[in-house]
């Protein structure tokens, strides 16, 4: 039964015209304006509903900073962005239509960088949040000890030549 | 095996899951070894392929310091 499968399966990855799925992750230019940028993602998700894929998931794009500089190739003039509008989106489409979505990607000016790449149906981001993973043990926190107000009677002369001479004779 | 992708019921690394990702690189962001990780082979190639194409993305720096 499960042999069957296998084969059945490498029957189908034979085929060119066999539907996978696909992620695309892309970074859009800082310089297009915010209300432009729907446009962008439209024209992004209109290659693929072209080519016949259909949506699974989807991450509208947000502005963030980027770990390094990306020089975009345009006109010869190296512009350094350090900021990109990050979007992704999760389709099921021919093998054809991935790479016609990634080639355009790479020459659509608007976009800085993109990646293409197979994936898996379900949900793969990690369902949990960062502060689980660091879990710190802390010792009891410090708190703010009010400091024990040092009662200062008046000290006369005498009282201090005292505790001198006891000081010296030691 | 005692690590944070079976800890946490991971099956998946997302390139996206830049925290998590983080987990597995050192400060200067080189990736740490499997044994440090304490990941399977499995496991370390999953995160290998995460890391890599959040540093293509500019998600993650290929060196730090």
């Amino acid at each position: 039964m499960a042999d069957d499968a296998v084969v059945m399966e490498r029957e189908t990855a034979e085929d060119a015209g066999v539907s996978r799925v696909y992620e695309a992750g892309y970074h859009i230019m800082p310089t297009v304006k915010e209300e432009d940028i729907e446009k962008t993602v439209a024209r992004i998700r209109g290659i693929v509903e072209k080519a016949g894929g259909s949506f699974i998931a989807e991450g509208a794009p947000v502005l963030m900073r980027l770990s390094f500089p990306i020089y975009p190739s345009t006109g010869g003039k190296k512009n350094a962005q350090d900021r990109a509008y990050f979007g992704w989106l999760k389709f099921e489409s021919p093998v054809s239509a991935s790479e016609e979505l990634a080639e355009s990607l790479k020459k659509d000016p608007e976009i800085l960088r993109s990646i293409v790449f197979r994936t898996v149906r379900e949900e793969t981001r990690a369902k949990m949040k960062a502060p689980q993973l660091r879990e710190v043990k802390r010792t009891d926190t410090l708190k703010s000890m009010p400091r024990k107000s040092e009662e200062s009677a008046p000290v006369s002369e005498e009282q201090i030549d005292k505790a001198i001479e006891t000081l010296t004779l030691d | 095996m005692n690590n944070i992708l079976t800890q946490n019921d991971i099956r998946h690394v997302d390139y996206k899951d830049v925290d998590l990702l983080k987990q597995f690189v050192n400060a200067h962001g080189r990736m740490v070894s499997r044994r440090r990780a304490s990941l399977t082979s499995k496991q370390q190639r999953a995160v290998e392929a995460a890391v890599k194409r959040a540093r293509f993305m500019a998600l993650l720096p290929y060196i730090a310091k």
